[in-house]
């Protein structure tokens, strides 16, 4: 969505305090809103999340909101990293006025990489030459152990698709150099962003609505790659012990999620 | 409103509405102009089955009420409408969802008057109805619905034909919380528990009782809240205080479970509005009525914005008049219900309905 | 003059940070004394250098205690205090002078003094004005034995007592740390823990 007038918003207070740059509005959310900025030095970017209060809301009910998810995604983050879940490390936070300043992850949206690659494409009318696709498998592969190890960790995403996983750019001598600038716009480790609707579970349940909602979000942003989504279970099904009976689970959750015929 | 009659090319088209998928029982007759479409409500009549406090109403003797009630407001309707029975175009009646029994009352009631004046018959999806009623009332072109009556919590919006769901309540709806808390606290259901709540929590504030809140990305949750509210209601009838010292009462129970719950509805609204890049948004349904969640909405929309539409008890509780309308504009459109087709489900999801009369 | 300022993003401009390192001190005894007897002339943090990983280690705790200082919601008694406070994961107060405050044992010590205008501290009734840098420098390094040095990654490195901070940070069987193959990686990836532990503190 378009970060609509910035100038709209007032800055949450500690963005209004002395910085080598000013901060720029990234993305405005229902629950909040995400600049870049730095932390401590000019030379360290930041995001910093903010959830400002709602007006509409009881003011003790909505400090109790505002704080407890605050912690609830600093918790989170904290436990994946530690687990080496790739996720942005915490920097600094302050859960009663509701901002976290975390690792600026470089790179880009997961999203624009495989629309990059899907882009060079022939189109599926067209008779396809011969092409090699183990860099667009290869990503594939690296969302289901992102995703796996997630679930591992006993954390649900909430939200995940092709936005919220970064493409963090490999160090030059890991980048393959035989597939050419083709292969570029699908590299990158993947980093899992926004946990902003992130809840603690390990039931084989919260694990498959997770992966369902991410299948659905693949479907309708990325359709002419539908087909290669199973490689994204199949890498997910090795990434942990409990992994194969959570897609077994994951056949019931699309059955009744076609009964329900939802949206969104 | 111009009530001559002419004989030449039909000028506007007319429906009788029947409704009845909970405690109201409502008839209402509607006129589509021909030309433009605009709505013209030439009556609304509606009857509530109200039981005693501390009760809900029953299926089987809701059934009888409408059953009981259904031949007077039909002609009630009709007399205030001033139209003669040859000028109605179509019966419509709602189809679901809702309680079996009141609602196959009511169907039956729908089918005797198509059979006997010779009028085709058109089954309505409930919630299709408060929709677009709320949009004809309003004038809101294209927003997000809350939908929250009694049986119903839906985040709305259309897309490609359908109301599609966004979000929802996952176990009890909003209306049913209210109203089971209603009779946990004996607060009369006359002329709605709802109603009562709403009156009793103005007179609240002073604290808020913590109570869970409940929301999962754009769904929602109540029935953990009511066990919680109705487990502080037994402690505050044994003398429970408040964080002030102060002993609780009604009114701050009141208050504060509607604070919890309007809040869980704002939010989920405002994500639904988020997602779908709307700044616009209707509530429909009974809880619709609460003036208190108006308010709320009405602050958020205005944060991003846009504002927020609503209807007056009138229309926002269940009616006869917004069954009539869905129906014409579905006639409209070539839809009918045959009579060996027009019975009742009491599931009916909103987004199973081909809106076929929107682009 | 060894005394730095520390121009920390996002501290409103009121607030100045000043820090000073001091390497093999030799009258820790006397300036902890000055500590228990609440010397109002000895109004700094003083920080054990062999607790402390780098100077953005050191900075990420300044700053955490900078926002409480300017929300006004200090957990403990003075905005020093709430520095050494904010080395620690965790609230215990008298746990965490025991670990980051000076002691009789300290030998590489780091000065922090953060001045606040009188106007800027409604909490504090008896502040004197902001000293001047050149009256603290002059203060310090005649109130502390010890040699000055730069405060930089390179000499904190030096004093740094990994196998403390690894028991203070838990980090001794971090599974991420395993997935770290150099050295000089894991003891970036230990500074960021420690970090993120600071930060959660109290959750």
């Amino acid at each position: 969505m378009a970060a609509t007038e910035e100038q709209q918003f007032p800055l949450p207070k500690i963005l209004t305090y002395p910085a080598s740059a000013p901060p720029s509005l990234i993305a405005q959310g229902a629950e909040g809103r995400l600049y870049k900025t730095t932390h401590l030095e000019s030379g360290l970017p930041c995001a910093l999340k903010f959830r400002p209060s709602k007006p509409y809301r009881h003011p003790i009910l909505d400090a109790r909101l505002t704080k407890a998810r605050i912690a609830a995604e600093a918790k989170v983050l904290d436990k994946c990293y530690r687990e080496g879940v790739p996720v942005p490390a915490v920097y600094a936070l302050d859960a009663a006025t509701g901002w976290m300043m975390i690792e600026w992850v470089e790179g880009r949206p997961v999203r624009q990489g495989i629309n990059d690659w899907l882009g060079e494409r022939p189109t599926e009318d067209a008779p396809a030459v011969e092409e090699d696709e183990t860099p667009f498998v290869d990503l594939m592969k690296r969302i289901g152990e992102a995703v796996g190890n997630l679930h591992r960790t006993g954390v649900i995403h909430g939200d995940l698709t092709t936005s919220n996983m970064m493409l963090k750019p490999w160090a030059p001598s890991q980048s393959s150099t035989e597939s050419g600038d083709k292969a570029k716009v699908v590299e990158g480790d993947v980093v899992l962003i926004d946990f902003g609707l992130a809840t603690q579970s390990s039931s084989d349940e919260d694990r498959a609505v997770d992966l369902y909602v991410l299948e659905r979000a693949f479907a309708s942003t990325h359709p002419r790659a539908e087909r290669l989504f199973d490689h994204v279970l199949e890498s997910y099904k090795h990434a942990f012990k409990k992994a194969p009976s959570v897609l077994i689970k994951l056949e019931d959750v699309r059955m009744r999620g076609r009964k329900k015929s939802m949206l969104g | 409103m111009t009530t001559t009659n002419t004989k030449t090319k039909k000028k506007r088209h007319i429906a009788l509405g029947c409704e009845g998928s909970a405690n109201k029982l409502g008839v209402g007759v509607i006129a589509h102009d021909a030309e433009t479409g605009e709505a013209t409500v030439l009556s609304n009549v509606r009857h509530t089955f109200v039981s005693p406090p501390g009760t809900g109403f029953l299926p089987k003797d809701t059934a009888r009420h409408h059953r009981a009630y259904f031949v007077r407001v039909a002609k009630q309707a009709l007399s205030d409408a001033g139209v003669s029975i040859s000028e109605i175009d179509c019966i419509c009646y709602t189809k679901g969802p809702g309680m079996g029994a009141p609602l196959t009352s009511v169907a039956a009631g729908a089918r005797t008057l198509a059979l006997l004046w010779g009028k085709e018959l058109v089954g309505v999806n409930h919630c299709v109805g408060h929709i677009e009623m709320g949009r004809a009332i309003t004038g809101a072109s294209n927003p997000v619905v809350l939908y929250v009556s009694g049986g119903n919590t839906q985040v709305i919006a259309y897309a490609e034909q359908r109301y599609r769901i966004f979000g929802e309540a996952l176990d009890i709806a909003v209306g049913n919380c209210l109203d089971r808390f209603a009779r946990a606290l004996e607060i009369s259901n006359d002329p709605a528990p709802g109603y009562n709540i709403e009156q009793l929590a103005k007179k609240g504030g002073r604290i808020l009782v913590d109570l869970p809140y409940a929301v999962k990305g754009m769904d929602c949750s109540f029935s953990g809240i009511l066990t919680r509210a109705e487990e502080v209601v037994v402690q505050m009838k044994a003398g429970k205080k408040g964080p002030d010292g102060e002993a609780i009462t009604p009114a701050d129970m009141c208050f504060s479970l509607q604070e919890t719950v309007f809040a869980m509805l704002v939010e989920i609204t405002e994500r639904a509005m988020a997602h779908v890049g709307s700044n616009q948004v209707l509530i429909v349904g009974g809880v619709g009525s609460n003036v208190r969640l108006q308010e709320m909405m009405g602050s958020m929309a205005a944060e991003r914005g846009g504002s927020v539409y609503a209807t007056d008890e009138r229309f926002c509780i269940d009616n006869g008049i917004m069954i009539a309308h869905a129906g014409l504009l579905a006639y409209e459109t070539g839809f009918r219900t045959p009579l060996e087709e027009s019975t009742c489900t009491q599931r009916f999801r909103t987004d199973e309905v081909f809106v076929k009369w929107r682009k | 003059m060894a005394l730095e300022v520390l121009n920390l993003e996002h501290v409103p401009a009121t607030h100045r940070i000043y820090a000073a390192f001091f390497r093999d001190v030799n009258n820790s005894d006397f300036l902890h004394a000055q500590l228990l007897a609440r010397n109002p002339d000895f109004d700094y943090a003083f920080i054990d250098a062999s607790s402390v990983i780098s100077r953005r280690h050191l900075e990420s705790a300044i700053f955490n205690a900078l926002v409480t200082i300017v929300d006004g919601t200090l957990l403990s008694a003075t905005p020093h205090s709430e520095v050494v406070l904010s080395m620690s994961p965790s609230n215990n107060i008298s746990e965490a002078y025991r670990r980051w405050g000076i002691s009789l044992k300290t030998k590489d010590l780091i000065v922090v003094k953060v001045a606040i205008p009188p106007s800027a501290d409604p909490t504090s009734t008896t502040q004197p004005a902001p000293q001047a840098p050149e009256e603290i420098w002059a203060h310090l390094s005649e109130a502390v034995k010890g040699t000055p040095v730069a405060l930089s990654d390179e000499e904190i490195s030096k004093a740094t007592d990994w196998q403390k901070l690894r028991k203070y940070y838990a980090l001794n069987s971090v599974p991420m740390l395993a997935k770290v193959e150099s050295d000089e990686g894991k003891r970036k990836e230990m500074e960021r823990l420690a970090i993120m532990r600071m930060a959660l503190r109290g959750l």
